[in-house]
């Protein structure tokens, strides 16, 4: 009896903690919405306390007015869902070609992608600027999403996710007569579609986020992206007297991580899961 | 079939359109998008006095007074400086821009922006127009290589209402301290009478304040904080004795504590506090709280200079915004263009100053309209004694970023001041020696 009743206090101490970290991590987030919801005059004068109404959607408004709002919303669309494709698509061939193929120097090539991790963006951004300026590439889509399919951490996660598929399968299929790529394609690829969603999502946000790059290579404001976008429009002062516009700025570009997030959240558990067993 | 060829053929002759003859030129700008409330050639619909809304209405201004010139407008975040830089790697400069005063100098020195004297003589502007710290500002090696568009300042914004409680007002000015004894005596009384900080202060993510507040008073005692271009000094009696009173004033609990720029104007507008130490820019929305019924500042604020406290005379650290002309190929045109608009922003300037900014141009700042306006003539002498940094010091940004850091430290008591000035200087000489 004693047994079940420690059971049952130890589970309830197990909910408190999650409703406490949870209540945490969205306590930022509905602040923000709230924030969002609020006059701007009112804010100004009472920041701390904009949990309570009266409430509008006048900042929402304020958005839909900004027509070059949404170009830059579909630019961002644009470099994100490229980039994720464009990601997805190298990191899973290098990581079948490293992970299951055997071929001269495999090692040391590994090895060399993965130095990659290493390296600093930053370090790399003036010669990435030159060879940009000199392509005459600033400006377009081209420049903004190239940088970004360069992955080592995607090939290394899609490499240990491929050496960790049972090779009994592999060998099934070879014993049918299938190609090396029938086997990645059709036997192996779908075997790592947990991974690739968490890759996917991990690519999308770091795309979606970029401001740096952004802000030196797309120089014209129909090219600006998003993040680079909301910044340039924001006025001086904006976190005193624009809160509520600048809150439901940030609400509009959390979106469709949200999206994304509430859409994939099963393979994104389960990709976890798998990294944690790795 | 024919009515598909023709409507093919009325497409076609629809995309032959006249080219555009006009010279263009590109104008990048900080100060926001406001777009949404001010509609081309009407009136802003919201916030008049503005950054963004009084330059929106000055470059559509421009835009319809000279029709044979097209503005291609870039707005940037603020400061814009990264962006500008890749321009220039880029070889894709505008061909005017909105720049700080203070980092005229790091451009200058690398030969990327023009002369401007000639061309600003063509149009009527000379150097004698501008006031003595806009001058001083933009003139660089016998010329100028920026149209002053703007002088601006940290102030005391004060709060009247809890003055008047605390017994500091007298014929209906602010009583102010006239050194640095008595203000911890006035602060002290404050605090005594009203429960409240004596100030508001942003001390937390602060790049600035602490830098200016220091610049102010180093500079009122005609302290040499530069010795030659690449060299600070700051680990000096006087900068010590300045930073220990903040320390002190921090210490003793006379000012707010742990808040940011944003919660510390709030803390100011919903009256935390009695003198909020912030720039001109927020001269208009103080006044419109005071404008405001029910509101602690109702009829209840003002803003003055920085009292003498040490030295004998009135100082103020000044920065200003000014536009420059990348260098660039251009043709006869473009710039000519470029010229008119630098005409055209100069006789406008006034416009500007309504967002609270002091006035770059002699002639304005003598203009009776200008100096009706609110507290006006209370700031129009720093003007005339304000001071910026030496221009041929580079990097004013960074030392103003490493310099607030360790002063931060000082004031909260992280590092003993002598060892936050030492390591500043330390820091800040370091970066100058090795520029490129």
């Amino acid at each position: 009896m004693s047994r079940v009743r420690g059971r049952r206090v130890w589970q309830g101490l197990r909910y408190a903690f999650c409703a406490v970290m949870l209540i945490l991590i969205l306590l930022p987030l509905a602040w923000t919405v709230f924030l969002s919801l609020r006059n701007n005059v009112d804010l100004m004068r009472q920041a701390p306390l904009s949990l309570f109404g009266p409430y509008t959607l006048g900042n929402y408004g304020e958005l839909l007015k900004n027509r070059t709002l949404f170009r830059w919303f579909f630019n961002s669309m644009v470099v994100s869902g490229f980039s994720v494709a464009g990601v997805l698509a190298l990191s899973s061939l290098a990581g079948y070609a490293f992970g299951r193929l055997h071929f001269p120097f495999r090692n040391w090539l590994y090895a060399f992608v993965l130095m990659g991790l290493a390296i600093p963006d930053q370090s790399v951004i003036l010669t990435r600027h030159h060879i940009f300026s000199t392509l005459h590439w600033h400006n377009t889509y081209l420049a903004l999403i190239l940088p970004g399919l360069s992955a080592p951490l995607g090939v290394f996660l899609m490499t240990e996710t491929f050496r960790a598929i049972p090779k009994g399968m592999e060998d099934a299929a070879r014993l049918d007569r299938a190609s090396p790529f029938m086997i990645f394609w059709k036997v192996l690829l779908p075997q790592t579609v947990p991974a690739q969603a968490s890759l996917g999502i991990y690519t999308f946000l770091l795309s979606w986020n970029d401001y740096w790059w952004p802000l030196i290579s797309a120089t014209r404001p129909d090219m600006f992206t998003l993040t680079e976008g909301m910044a340039a429009a924001q006025t001086n002062y904006a976190e005193v007297t624009g809160m509520g516009v600048l809150m439901a700025e940030a609400v509009l570009a959390g979106l469709p991580v949200l999206i994304i997030y509430i859409a994939f959240q099963k393979h994104i558990v389960s990709a976890i899961t798998g990294m944690v067993k790795l | 079939m024919k009515r598909l060829l023709f409507l093919l053929a009325l497409l076609m002759l629809g995309s032959c359109e006249k080219p555009d003859t006009r010279p263009t030129i590109t104008v990048q700008r900080i100060f926001g998008d406001c777009r949404a409330h001010v509609p081309k050639g009407k009136p802003a619909t919201a916030n008049p006095n503005g950054e963004c809304e009084i330059i929106t209405g000055l470059l559509d201004r421009f835009e319809a007074e000279n029709p044979d010139i097209r503005l291609k407008i870039i707005t940037v975040a603020w400061p814009g400086y990264d962006q500008l830089s890749a321009q220039f790697a880029a070889d894709d400069a505008p061909d005017l821009v909105t720049m700080h005063m203070a980092v005229i100098p790091d451009y200058k020195s690398h030969h990327l922006l023009m002369p401007l004297m000639e061309g600003l003589e063509a149009q009527g502007i000379t150097p004698d127009q501008f006031t003595p710290v806009a001058r001083r500002a933009v003139s660089m090696d016998g010329d100028i290589y920026g149209l002053p568009f703007d002088s601006w300042t940290q102030l005391f914004h004060i709060n009247m209402n809890l003055f008047a409680k605390a017994g500091l007002v007298k014929d209906g000015k602010p009583i102010l301290p006239r050194n640095a004894g008595e203000l911890l005596v006035q602060a002290r009384q404050f605090r005594e009478r009203t429960g409240k900080p004596y100030f508001v202060q942003s001390m937390v993510n602060e790049r600035a304040a602490y830098a200016r507040n220091l610049y102010t008073y180093l500079l009122a005692q005609d302290e040499v904080i530069f010795p030659d271009p690449n060299h600070i000094r700051l680990n000096t009696p006087r900068a010590r004795e300045i930073v220990g009173l903040f320390k002190r004033i921090y210490d003793e609990n006379m000012t707010t504590r742990d808040q940011d720029y944003g919660t510390a104007t709030a803390a100011f507008v919903n009256g935390q506090g009695g003198v909020y130490i912030v720039g001109t820019w927020m001269i208009g929305a103080f006044d419109a709280e005071a404008a405001t019924p029910g509101r602690p500042l109702y009829k209840g604020y003002t803003v003055v200079p920085y009292p003498v406290l040490f030295g004998d005379r009135p100082a103020a650290f000044v920065d200003g915004h000014a536009w420059v002309m990348p260098v660039k190929r251009r043709t006869p045109e473009q710039t000519q263009a470029v010229m008119r608009l630098l005409k055209f922003l100069s006789i406008h300037e006034a416009d500007w100053t309504r967002s609270g900014h002091l006035s770059s141009m002699q002639a304005v700042i003598t203009d009776p309209a200008y100096q009706a306006q609110p507290h006006r003539r209370d700031l129009m002498a720093i003007t005339s004694y304000g001071q910026g940094l030496p221009i041929d010091v580079q990097r004013q940004f960074a030392i103003q970023d490493m310099l607030s850091e360790e002063l931060a430290a000082a004031i909260t008591g992280a590092k003993p001041a002598d060892q936050a000035l030492h390591d500043a200087e330390t820091r800040i000489n370091d970066m100058l020696t090795n520029l490129s």
